[in-house]
């Protein structure tokens, strides 16, 4: 087992058809194009207009997939991003049944989740020595903790004007504004990764970040940074979830945490960081939203599909280690 | 190598420390309700809290080869719901076989997730987080939308209230808690097997040139990490006098937390069994102290969080003082 120092970083890229089509990112395409036909097999309902429909509640997921990825590049990892979720949509439903306008409603959710990135960013970065999982293990549990505060002893609270929310929830032809939203920030945060010195600076940390700080990376603020832009885009997932379920309660956004590294990890994003591709994550986003939406339709046991996600998850991990174990036998043989 | 005084053993050490906060936590408890200090009290709490103390003796090891696992009350659900599923549909009626029957199932989970790790060379994040959705899953289908309460579980509730195993004085979940460790106290400390662990987590490339074989290691450590999960499996169905398929969910946090406040390492290599029982007990006391020193049910969360930040903030802190103390008496 090679450690940290035995990766490297490729110069050159390799563009040829071959390389791009049997690629982590080209599989995953073709993955993405069965599911759909099976979905379709299996269920009459599968059809464009209807997976739309019910696109707007799990695409608020793929929000935290592109700051999680950025993190899990670094060789980050935060599990507070659900109770982030769930503190921002606590404030959203809190000040618009306050009777403020809407734009403070939003401006108020975007910046919950910031602040809430911002205090992962500080104590990350001020105390260097203490991994990424504890310190979001502490902040997840008083996130979530505060939102039960807020919250009360009801436990939850319910939109009484949700015109605003309303409005964003809204469509353009079958497709809602949050599909649209997605796809925008995909193609950002794909372009940021891959196009500019921020992105270049990601996969140079989480490959050494001690390199990379040598290399006059600032790798502190850099990290507090993406940290801070996780809790601002848990606060744009909070605001969709907002209007697509009209309400938050405790246990809103409980679970995001771990469905976003799933789609990230799927999508070929190594958790040991430095590697992957924001692509790679995005089709896997969308495989297992369109799984969840075939497999629901025909009310198959939710608990199933978690036993398939599970699975599927450890294969995307397990299957590449293995075939490339037995790539090395048969070099030596 | 010059001998540390006692003095300085005393307040270098994470444990000693930790036995201060925990004595002034009691303190302070005790000033403001009296009572809480009384033996049955304390055996409640040991009681109610047995599940997360021996559960952190497993992570503690999993800590200490610098992995994770978050599978473990998915595989606590499913012995313990299984379990009490073959109790209700009266296949199984002996205690003995019950417990038996969990902690097979538990070490099936564990050696699956150790199988992954270790020969599939996955990260312990991700193949536990894929086990936790599985071993979920299969809990959740086992029970079939269905569950045992108290009365199907019948005689085997009586595991918790009775002390035929500590000799009529201590309840039969305390005794088990205590052998389990002593166990892991004499394996970590003094067995070839536990010094592996310690080397594999602190460099595993340097244990595997020594001659350890790393991965029958980390195989074993996530094996023996689900046995304990059947275990308390079945200790929780029968404290809890019940067997749901949402068992403890969310609760491998506090284990982990537990752990972390006990002084083991997340990166592996630093960890003792001391550390853990006191991380797990600070943890314990605190959970049962705040409603009684009047802090609202709805800020415990928060509190807790806090808490554990604080912990792991100040760790730091004073690692920073001492190496910073060390380093000036060498320039000296």
């Amino acid at each position: 087992m090679a450690g940290k120092s035995g990766r490297t970083i490729d110069a050159t890229v390799n563009t040829t058809w071959k390389n791009r089509i049997f690629s982590w990112e080209g599989m995953l395409l073709l993955l993405f194009f069965v599911i759909n036909i099976f979905c379709r097999c299996i269920s009459p309902n599968y059809t464009i207009i209807n997976v739309l429909r019910e696109m707007p509640k799990y695409l608020c997921e793929i929000f935290l997939l592109f700051p999680m990825a950025y993190i899990l590049i670094l060789g980050d990892i935060d599990i507070s991003v659900g109770s982030t979720v769930c503190l921002s949509a606590t404030m959203a439903c809190i000040t618009c049944n306050a009777g403020l306008p809407f734009p403070v409603v939003i401006l108020v959710t975007l910046l919950t989740g910031m602040v809430c990135g911002m205090i992962n960013g500080l104590i990350l970065t001020k105390f260097t020595e203490l991994p990424a999982m504890i310190v979001t293990l502490g902040t997840q549990i008083v996130f979530r903790g505060i939102a039960e505060i807020v919250l009360g002893s009801g436990g939850s609270v319910s939109l009484s004007n949700t015109d605003g929310f309303r409005a964003i929830a809204g469509k353009i032809g079958p497709f809602p504004y949050v599909f649209f939203i997605v796809i925008i920030a995909a193609v950002i945060f794909t372009l940021i990764s891959t196009k500019t010195t921020f992105g270049r600076s990601l996969y140079a940390i989480g490959s050494n970040s001690k390199a990379a700080y040598y290399a006059g990376i600032k790798v502190q603020k850099i990290r507090f940074i993406v940290f801070t832009i996780t809790g601002t885009m848990a606060g744009l997932a909070a605001l969709f979830l907002t209007s697509a379920l009209y309400g938050a309660n405790t246990t809103t956004g409980s679970g995001f945490e771990m469905d976003a590294i799933a789609m990230a990890v799927f999508g070929g994003i190594a958790t040991i960081g430095g590697k992957g591709k924001l692509l790679g994550g995005i089709i896997s986003a969308f495989i297992i939203v369109c799984l969840r939406i075939g497999l629901g339709q025909i009310n198959m046991n939710p608990q199933v599909i978690l036993i398939i996600l599970g699975t599927l998850l450890v294969c995307a991990v397990l299957i590449p280690n293995i075939s490339g174990k037995l790539n090395i036998r048969k070099k030596k043989a | 190598m010059e001998k540390k005084s006692l003095w300085k053993k005393l307040t270098s050490s994470h444990e000693a420390s930790l036995v201060i906060v925990l004595v002034i936590l009691c303190f302070l408890v005790e000033m403001k309700s009296p009572g809480f200090l009384s033996m049955k009290n304390i055996l409640e709490i040991l009681k109610n809290n047995s599940v997360i103390m021996i559960m952190s003796l497993g992570m503690l090891c999993v800590l200490l080869i610098g992995g994770i696992d978050i599978s473990i009350t998915s595989s606590l659900a499913l012995s313990g719901m299984t379990m009490g599923m073959l109790i209700k549909y009266d296949i199984v009626h002996s205690t003995l076989l019950a417990f038996i029957i969990a902690s097979v199932i538990g070490t099936v989970c564990g050696f699956v997730v150790g199988l992954v790790v270790s020969k599939g060379k996955v990260t312990p994040i991700i193949a536990t987080m894929g086990a936790m959705y599985i071993y979920r899953g299969f809990a959740y289908l086992v029970a079939n939308s269905q569950w045992a309460g108290a009365d199907a579980l019948g005689d085997f509730n009586n595991f918790a209230l009775e002390s035929y195993l500590g000799f009529g004085i201590i309840n039969n979940v305390l005794v088990i808690v205590i052998i389990c460790y002593i166990v892991f106290f004499i394996m970590l400390k003094w067995t070839k097997f536990g010094r592996n662990i310690y080397a594999v987590g602190s460099n595993t490339e340097a244990a595997e040139i020594s001659g350890i074989n790393v991965d029958r290691v980390k195989l074993a450590v996530y094996t023996i990490m689900g046995f304990l999960c059947g275990l308390c499996g079945a200790l929780a169905t029968s404290v809890y006098a019940s067997a749901q398929p949402n068992m403890q969910q969310n609760k491998e946090m506090d284990v982990i937390a537990a752990c972390v406040i006990g002084g083991v390492s997340m990166s592996g290599g630093r960890g003792s069994v001391g550390g853990a029982l006191l991380g797990a007990l600070i943890l314990a006391i605190i959970s049962k102290a705040l409603p009684l020193v009047g802090i609202d049910a709805i800020a415990q969360n928060t509190v807790k969080g806090l808490i554990i930040l604080v912990v792991i903030m100040l760790n730091v802190i004073t690692k920073r003082m001492f190496d910073k103390r060390n380093l000036e008496r060498r320039e000296m």
